[in-house]
């Protein structure tokens, strides 16, 4: 296997840091003038948040960074030493032990506490305990499970706008900020601006060789998470998608020589972005991950809280397995992947449950070879570097031979 | 004459092949910590053993878990050496599970002798040998005692943790109970070969099936795997040294393409 081969990261991408840095120090302003911050999970209507003038803060996208730093394990054993189980998801253990560290870092601490009932298992009673030790006010919204394309019309809509209907009024009586629908409007089209443009970009990851890796997807995403609704989101996608765009006049793909194009199903592994340059020192790159397009959905600005409620109902988690498999699959084919990487992720059992149905589907019906990886997005202590090296190893050597 | 030099996570195998693929000799020494004194001690063993001279040596490859830390031409995994083994010794094989001290893995293979699919078992030590030498010493039996052992037994224990800290406090539990050695033994090797059974489901079981790995040397353990899977494996003579076989293969395979490219 002939390796070290040149890896990199876009040029757009090394900005994601100072744009985050920059990010927590608005909130921390936007908190000491006295506005609200909610803490959120990252499939609320935080362009919503925006509108009314409330800033949001993602437990979940501070854990990843925290992971991605290295400095998680103090968050985590101080959870874990106030007798939160080490079986506990580890965004959840890491926002709970920050929470009882005193909450003082990058997230300024919250005055609502949000979160909607729509993908995770793990959130309801994970806010409640962040209410609990930070004595916040708590809004958990419901969003029904969506079966088929129609649920995204009809009652499971109608509900999930009257859920939102509801977050407006208990912000108003709470926090005696006014709703504006007209702030609304354009906090969807930026949202819907920033979506148009990321798709595009991810798009563009069909092209031969791909001009955006996995180490680049994983960074910019972050904007979507928690800026939707913002001009600093529309103005990084811009900036990233002109460059993409010029390597793509320039057929330069992110590495050299692109031997295997590969999918990724999962959250990403936080603290092992050495695991992405690995594979693309080997010749293997990261063209589609089902998570990059988690948070990319286009919204109307005639319809706003429609618009807004539909995103929320279709998250990823919170449609039918088999729309889900489906989606994938339909992915695996338009962007000519050699393999799959399927990430069993520890914390994550909603994501890992379906995964070896999916890898069924792939190597029977597709022909295209996977191999699962065992580990934690974000808990560092369990990841075992030199078996995964080994497996990814083997499975690269399997891509060679066929 | 080629090199195929397996360095595992608890014995370091060496095989030395000739031109028609034939074993010519091997060794299979312990591992230790350090891997590169090993190695030197494998292939010096196995040279030794029919008195061959190194100077014949026109190709080697390395693979296992040390790979990288011992001198060879080149390196190949585990997976594709036990394949190509496999493929030359049983032409019909077409899932191999592999029992090693570190790692238990499946691996299916076309009739082309190409790789389908794999999987390998997850960093817990249960389901590979490693476990087994954690219980062997609890229960204060030599490794090589458990296969007859087994074979006394009349009614195995049920071992439910899957984790080996845990299945340890069962032992100790069924012993301080009074239950016989080779009962827990029975049980211990039914408990592997459940784990190893969820494991190669995911990918499946075609027949034939072939068992390797130091494991497969362990009679009872087979008997366990054979009866949960339902099928009659194929077992090599030395299991042992399968996947190093695989390596020499992987070496004269290697040698032959430079010929040809150099033609």
């Amino acid at each position: 296997m002939k390796s070290q081969k040149r890896s990199s990261i876009l040029r757009t991408t090394k900005k994601i840091g100072d744009l985050i840095m920059e990010y927590f120090t608005k909130a921390w302003d936007r908190k000491n003038e006295g506005k609200p911050i909610a803490w959120v999970t990252v499939f609320t209507p935080i362009e919503l948040l925006y509108a009314l003038d409330i800033t949001p803060v993602a437990p979940e996208h501070f854990a990843a960074m925290c992971s991605a730093r290295g400095l998680i394990l103090d968050f985590l054993e101080k959870a874990e030493k106030n007798g939160y189980s080490q079986t506990l998801c580890s965004y959840s253990r890491c926002g709970l032990g920050y929470a009882l560290s005193g909450a003082a870092g990058f997230m300024p601490p919250p005055d609502l506490l949000l979160t909607f009932r729509n993908s995770c298992d793990v959130y309801v009673k994970w806010w409640q305990s962040l209410a609990m030790h930070l004595k916040a006010p708590l809004f958990i919204g419901e969003a029904p499970y969506v079966l088929s394309e129609e649920d995204l019309d009809g009652y499971a809509l109608d509900f999930t706008v009257n859920q939102l209907e509801q977050l407006i009024k208990f912000a108003e009586e709470k926090f005696k900020v006014k709703f504006d629908m007209e702030n609304l409007v354009k906090r969807v089209e930026l949202s819907d601006i920033a979506s148009e443009l990321w798709l595009k970009i991810l798009n563009l990851r069909r092209v031969k060789p791909c001009p955006l890796g996995g180490r680049d997807s994983a960074s910019d995403i972050f904007p979507l998470v928690v800026l939707q609704g913002t001009d600093d989101a529309v103005n990084f996608y811009r900036e990233l998608l002109a460059e993409v765009n010029e390597k793509v006049r320039k057929h330069e793909g992110i590495i050299e020589n692109e031997r295997f194009r590969l999918a990724f199903d999962g959250i990403w592994i936080w603290h092992a972005f050495d695991m992405i340059k690995y594979f693309e020192e080997r010749g293997a790159v990261f063209v589609y991950e089902p998570y990059s397009e988690a948070w990319a959905y286009r919204l109307d600005k005639s319809k706003p809280l429609e618009s807004i409620a539909r995103k929320i109902l279709a998250m990823g988690l919170n449609i039918d397995i088999d729309l889900r498999i489906k989606n994938f699959m339909d992915r695996i084919k338009k962007y000519d992947v050699d393999g799959a990487i399927i990430f069993s992720n520890r914390s994550c059992k909603t994501w890992s449950a379906p995964q070896i149905v999916t890898a069924e589907i792939l190597n029977k019906e597709l022909n295209v070879p996977y191999l699962i990886i065992e580990a934690d997005m974000a808990d560092p202590r369990q990841y075992a570097k030199a078996q995964i090296e080994n497996r990814i190893d083997a499975f690269l050597e399997t891509l060679e031979e066929r | 004459m080629y090199l195929g030099i397996d360095a595992g996570a608890s014995a370091t195998k060496a095989v030395l092949i000739d031109e028609s693929g034939r074993i010519i000799s091997y060794a299979i020494v312990p591992s230790g910590i350090d891997f590169m004194e090993a190695s030197r001690k494998a292939l010096e063993k196995a040279l030794s053993l029919h008195n061959l001279d190194l100077n014949d040596l026109k190709y080697s490859v390395a693979t296992g878990y040390g790979r990288k830390l011992i001198k060879a031409d080149s390196i190949s995994t585990e997976i594709l050496c036990i394949a190509r083994a496999a493929y030359k010794l049983y032409p019909s094989v077409r899932t191999i599970i592999d029992v090693g001290g570190q790692d238990s893995k499946a691996i299916r293979i076309d009739k082309h002798g190409k790789v389908t699919n794999f999987v390998m078992n997850d960093k817990c030590a249960a389901g590979t040998g490693r476990f087994l030498e954690v219980m062997s010493n609890i229960i204060g039996v030599k490794i090589d005692e458990l296969s007859a052992l087994h074979f006394k037994s009349t009614s195995p224990v049920k071992i439910t943790s899957t984790c080996t800290v845990f299945a340890e406090s069962e032992v100790v539990s069924y012993l301080s109970q009074g239950y016989k050695i080779e009962d827990i033994i029975a049980g211990l090797h039914n408990a592997i070969a459940d784990r190893i059974y969820l494991l190669a489901s995911t990918i499946g079981f075609e027949k034939e099936v072939l068992f390797t790995g130091g494991v497969a040397k362990n009679k009872g353990f087979v008997k366990s795997l054979s009866q949960k899977i339902g099928i009659k494996p194929i077992l090599p003579e030395e299991p042992q040294i399968i996947c190093a076989y695989g390596a020499a293969l992987t070496a004269k395979s290697k040698v032959s393409t430079r010929n040809c490219q150099g033609n």
